[in-house]
């Protein structure tokens, strides 16, 4: 078999720049061999998994080590697809975007280089996952709380750039970035913010510096890799209340929302909600066979069943508030209070903590994989990718867009395993899970066209998403279209000043998906 | 959960509290149980997702990979970069090939 060459360049020239970043980075740290090149392929891939495939990976364990691979790669035009922890499950896990590139894995640069327990922040590495970090701050016996994701392999900087989210009052993590220090695609290194200034001790304290705030254009894209990144961390609260509130009919969608909106805006409800469909519930603790064996999606029917003899119902949500024990009362009371007004039937089951208890699973601090798990629903070799649709959380809006969210999943044989993620004040991402068996080639090609479907259909009614797998990017892109697609275009000028010769993680949410 | 984080993370880096660059983090020599909890304990302890997904398919008694009496080097070095079922591989970045290769024979031998 012969090796893999990255696009538009030859074997000699990949030679070289592979000679290159061995120089830079250690023979060993340096992964061109199969077995190697097989662990960075998307074990969820939708679809064949070699079209995402990489032509090798070089791992840099400093700064410096970096810039020497930067320039080589820039030599030679070697695409290179950055990646932290490497662990972005159903978006491409490791793998690149555009086939064969180099993966850039910067694992091995995980210092966790500060920890300021007065102003509350940490300063990371790319390579400090959330195990790292949780880990680090009980080393240190740090008073500070991490918000971390579903599951806690992942990069805390690749999960802020990605946009993914947590459950705490700082649950939107890209909203916690604070100051970034970042290498361009030509191997000069910047720090944005008040980093720029010499000798700073505010880099971290204050987003918004004399000129523009960098840091948001630094995530979701490919115009520098980030090497430094202060995350805020939340100073342990004196109290916290656990609240999960089941809704027994598919029909009451709107005022639940509406209810939780209110509650979510005046921040009485101060942590991002999570609301799951009957379908979502279904899967706690069941195999799928135990439930249905037919063809298609499980049955609506069938799933009311199930729920109803389980005493769940048809929607459920988990929030929890974080106060002092007496202001978590008049937070609880005014929840009690909006619901019995507007939903009298919602069951409302609350628990509670105060600083010195023992923590307890709802409180949703502990760091694992159990989450992964979901993976296996649909038998065989699981994979699943997501539709991340972000809504207004306005119960008419909500509806409509869960509505033909659902009938789609259903008309293409799929079960709508759809949670609802009440973010920030003013927000709600609806995550549409596609869960596939990657042996049965019929469904998972039936996956990806209910994908494309979907953006289709949404993009028509003024939506689009909050990210996408790889094999999605250049569709998603195209739900921006207002002004002639002008934002795309612009990310595109932006992109061929700071890369001219395109080699960062080319077509990353597809900004520099033509090459130069 | 049941392992104990504070063997989880033998990578933790170790220049903590300074922001000086240019230094190389040292990869510490990790022995195969180190190795084991930090990068495969999550799933392949007692009630990890492993565990339970192996429990159907194994024989009574061994779905904990530390209690399988017949797991040969060369199985658990395919499966640790290729993944199986719904396992995702490990970069060497994550596990290198020469932990890997003592964790693999250890699992081997072990019981």
């Amino acid at each position: 078999m012969v090796d893999p060459v990255p696009p538009r360049v030859s074997a000699a020239a990949f030679h070289m720049a592979l000679a290159e970043f061995r120089k830079a980075v250690g023979q060993e740290w340096v992964f061109t061999d199969e077995d190697d090149r097989a662990s960075y392929l998307d074990p969820f891939a939708i679809g064949d998994a070699s079209e995402h495939a990489s032509a090798g990976a070089v791992a840099p364990g400093t700064v410096d080590q970096l810039r020497s691979v930067m320039e080589a790669a820039n030599r030679h035009k070697i695409p290179v697809w950055p990646v932290s922890m490497g662990k972005n499950f159903a978006y491409g896990t490791a793998a690149p975007k555009l086939k064969n590139s180099v993966v850039l894995d910067l694992k091995r640069m995980n210092r966790v280089l500060e920890v300021n327990e007065r102003l509350g922040y940490a300063v990371v590495e790319p390579g400090v996952s959330f195990f790292a970090l949780k880990e680090e701050l009980e080393r240190r016996g740090s008073k500070l709380w991490m918000s971390g994701p579903s599951h806690s392999w992942g990069s805390v900087i690749g999960n802020a750039l990605e946009h993914g989210v947590g459950y705490t009052p700082y649950g939107t993590h890209a909203e916690a970035i604070c100051g970034m220090e970042v290498m361009l695609a030509d191997g000069s290194l910047v720090r944005t913010g008040l980093g720029a200034v010499q000798n700073t001790q505010e880099w971290q304290c204050y987003k918004w510096p004399f000129g523009p705030n960098w840091d948001g254009l630094f995530t979701q894209s490919n115009f520098a890799v980030v090497t430094k990144m202060g995350i805020w961390l939340m100073p342990e609260p004196a109290g916290m209340a656990g609240v999960a509130i089941s809704i027994a009919r598919r029909d009451q969608l709107p005022a639940l929302i509406d209810v939780l909106q209110r509650l979510r805006l005046d921040d009485t409800i101060n942590a991002p909600y999570t609301l799951t469909n009957a379908w979502r519930q279904l899967t706690s603790g069941r195999r799928r066979p135990d439930v249905y064996t037919g063809p298609g999606a499980i049955p609506r029917e069938t799933v009311e069943s199930v729920l109803s003899a389980a005493g769940s119902g048809w929607w459920n949500v988990i929030f929890n508030l974080f106060d002092r024990p007496a202001a978590l009362d008049l937070r609880l009371a005014a929840i009690t209070e909006e619901f019995s007004t507007h939903l009298p039937d919602a069951r409302i089951k609350i628990q509670r903590w105060k600083r010195g208890d023992p923590q307890q699973p709802w409180m949703r601090q502990d760091v694992g994989l159990a989450p992964l798990a979901i993976v296996d629903w649909a038998g065989g070799r699981g994979g699943h990718t997501d539709l991340g649709p972000i809504v207004a959380p306005v119960g008419e809006r909500v509806e409509q867009v869960y509505a033909a969210v659902e009938a789609r999943f259903l008309a293409f044989g799929m079960d709508p395993w759809i949670g609802m993620f009440g973010i920030g004040n003013r927000a709600l991402i609806m995550v549409a899970d596609l869960i596939y068996n990657r042996d049965d080639a019929d469904m998972v090609a039936r996956c990806r066209e209910l994908f494309r479907t979907l953006c289709d259909e949404l993009a028509g009614m003024g939506i689009a998403l909050y990210r996408s797998h790889i094999t999605f990017m250049d569709d998603v892109v195209k739900m921006h279209a207002w002004g002639d697609h002008a934002l795309p275009r612009l990310n595109n000028r932006l992109k061929d000043m700071l890369d001219p010769t395109g080699i960062l993680a080319p077509g990353k949410q597809g900004i520099g998906s033509e090459r130069p | 959960m049941n392992v104990p984080t504070k063997a989880l993370l033998c990578t933790l880096p170790l220049a903590i509290g300074t922001l000086a660059l240019g230094a190389v983090p040292a990869h510490p020599q990790r022995s195969e149980q180190q190795v084991f909890r930090a990068s495969c304990a999550y799933c392949h302890d007692a009630g990890g997702w492993g565990t339970r997904t192996l429990a159907r398919r194994v024989p009574a008694g061994e779905a904990e990979l530390l209690k399988r009496k017949n797991l040969p080097a060369d199985y658990t070095r395919f499966v640790v970069r290729r993944g199986v079922g719904a396992m995702p591989p490990l970069t060497p970045t994550d596990v290198t090939d020469e932990e890997l290769e003592r964790m693999a024979r250890w699992l081997d031998q072990k019981n």
